[in-house]
């Protein structure tokens, strides 16, 4: 699953670009698209999120060059 | 004192006539017994007191435990504050104007006056607290920590949200809540820590530490509520240097209305509660899926208006297609209806209409010739409108010019 910000970002580039841009048809159509998936991807991610909660253990790492260890 | 004092088993202490006579073994006190009842006199003499005084000769031991002297200008007396007792006091120094709550005593093994300090404030102005604060405040300016422009923008969509907080306290409940409502795409990552008591400041500095390793986009360092003392931890310089050192953009929620921390300061946003904190830390969904809608519209109308001079052109093609077409079509039906007119002329039916008949047999063949038509002979006649029966009458009359 893309990064929601990217997925955003990408998303308004595209509408800024169709919008100020004088594109082929060719090329409006492709941007069209692939804006379409990425606007309902987004909203996918929107309505089906659920808050996942994870707990770091609290455990002393021996060593701070190690990570810490995340208890799912 | 004007009494003597009298031991159980002792000859009066001073008693002139016989000075001499208690100078034994028996007669004698032991330095533990002078001292074990200096003490018990001391300590039924004079209950714990308020007492003021200049610290002089401080020395914070490993141990955590606090020694010094307690002096105006013409005595001071030997001081212990433990560490039970000071370990959310900032540490004071020599030269301070102070008021303790002590307990007088003697320390037997060393012989020692001594007060066992259980409160300390100062009488500087603001308090020890404050002076403290001022301290590290000035200090962690003098790094640029508390610089406006190390202050880091939130992220919009923040992937991971972690929480540094009490593991049952109301803060991290209120956080839970607040992200879920708002921004569940998120994944919530809690790392526990001490945030009162004597290990606080270890716990959330080694917190702080286990966070900068993982990534993380947000973390809010929050506080369940709880008195103004247990807000020592996030006056620590150590505390607020470690988020000052933080990767990721900090919210402090320490939750405390009139006390500004020094977490508060170093942090990049500070929230009046945890659920502020968690609010400020996320986007609202709805409002997302509000502006996903506009973009949608956006991008719909967007291709309208990036394909409408092709549309138009399309449009104008067609125009002139058919356009033509149509002129085609008019001299094509222009050319049938000369055609047809021709074609009508030669139509044997214009023939009949003018006159002529047409004679044929039974079976329809056309007779053309006399030879054809014998006296008495019945054959059909086609006239302009109809067909006649007929039959020839005798009197034959060739002509000539027909071959």
């Amino acid at each position: 699953m893309a990064e929601f910000s990217k997925q955003l970002e990408r998303l308004e580039a595209i509408v800024r670009k169709l919008e100020t841009e004088d594109l082929d048809l060719d090329e409006a159509l492709k941007l069209f698209e692939e804006g379409v998936e990425r606007l309902r991807v987004a909203r996918e991610q929107l309505v089906q999120a659920e808050l996942k909660v994870k707990k770091v253990l609290e455990i002393e790492t021996p060593s701070s060059s190690g990570p810490a260890s995340v208890d799912r | 004192m004007s009494a003597p004092l009298t031991p159980g088993r002792r000859a009066g202490v001073g008693g002139a006539v016989d000075l001499f006579s208690a100078a034994s073994a028996e007669g004698a006190w032991t330095v533990s017994e002078v001292t074990r009842r200096a003490k018990a006199v001391i300590e039924a003499g004079l209950p714990p007191l308020w007492i003021r005084g200049e610290i002089a000769g401080f020395k914070a031991w490993r141990s955590g435990h606090w020694y010094f002297s307690l002096r105006d200008k013409t005595a001071q007396i030997r001081c212990v504050m433990f560490a039970k007792q000071n370990y959310m006091l900032p540490v004071p120094v020599d030269g301070m104007q102070v008021f303790i709550f002590a307990r007088p005593s003697v320390y037997e093994e060393k012989g020692d006056f001594q007060l066992t300090v259980t409160e300390l404030l100062s009488t500087e102005q603001g308090g020890l607290w404050k002076l403290a604060f001022e301290k590290a405040k000035a200090a962690l300016t003098k790094d640029g920590l508390l610089d406006l422009a190390r202050k880091r923008r939130l992220p919009p969509f923040p992937r991971r949200i972690a929480v540094v907080t009490s593991p049952d306290g109301a803060a991290l409940r209120d956080i839970q809540a607040v992200v879920g409502r708002r921004w569940p795409v998120a994944e919530l990552i809690i790392v526990p820590a001490q945030v009162q008591g004597v290990k606080a400041e270890a716990s959330v500095c080694s917190a702080l530490n286990r966070i900068r390793r993982l990534p993380v986009d947000v973390l809010i360092v929050g506080r369940g509520g709880g008195s103004i003392e247990d807000l020592w931890a996030f006056n620590s310089e150590r505390v607020a240097r470690a988020v000052a050192a933080m990767p990721m953009p900090v919210i402090s929620a320490i939750g405390h209305e009139t006390d500004v921390t020094l977490c508060d300061l170093v942090a990049d946003l500070r929230a009046p509660t945890p659920s502020a904190a968690a609010e400020a830390a996320t986007p609202d969904r709805t409002e997302v899926l509000a502006h996903c809608g506009v973009l949608g519209q956006r991008l719909a109308r967007a291709l309208r208006i990036a394909s409408r001079h092709v549309v138009e052109r399309l449009e104008r093609t067609g125009d002139r297609l058919t356009r033509c077409m149509d002129h085609r079509l008019e001299k094509s039906r222009a050319l049938l209806t000369a055609h047809s007119a021709r074609l009508d002329a030669l139509s044997p039916l214009r023939v009949l209409a003018r006159g002529y008949a047409v004679a044929r047999d039974a079976d329809g063949k056309v007779l053309k010739r006399v030879a054809q038509l014998p006296s008495g002979k019945e054959f059909r006649l086609r006239v302009v409108d109809g067909e006649v029966g007929a039959t020839v009458q005798p009197g034959v009359r060739p002509n000539g010019r027909v071959q």
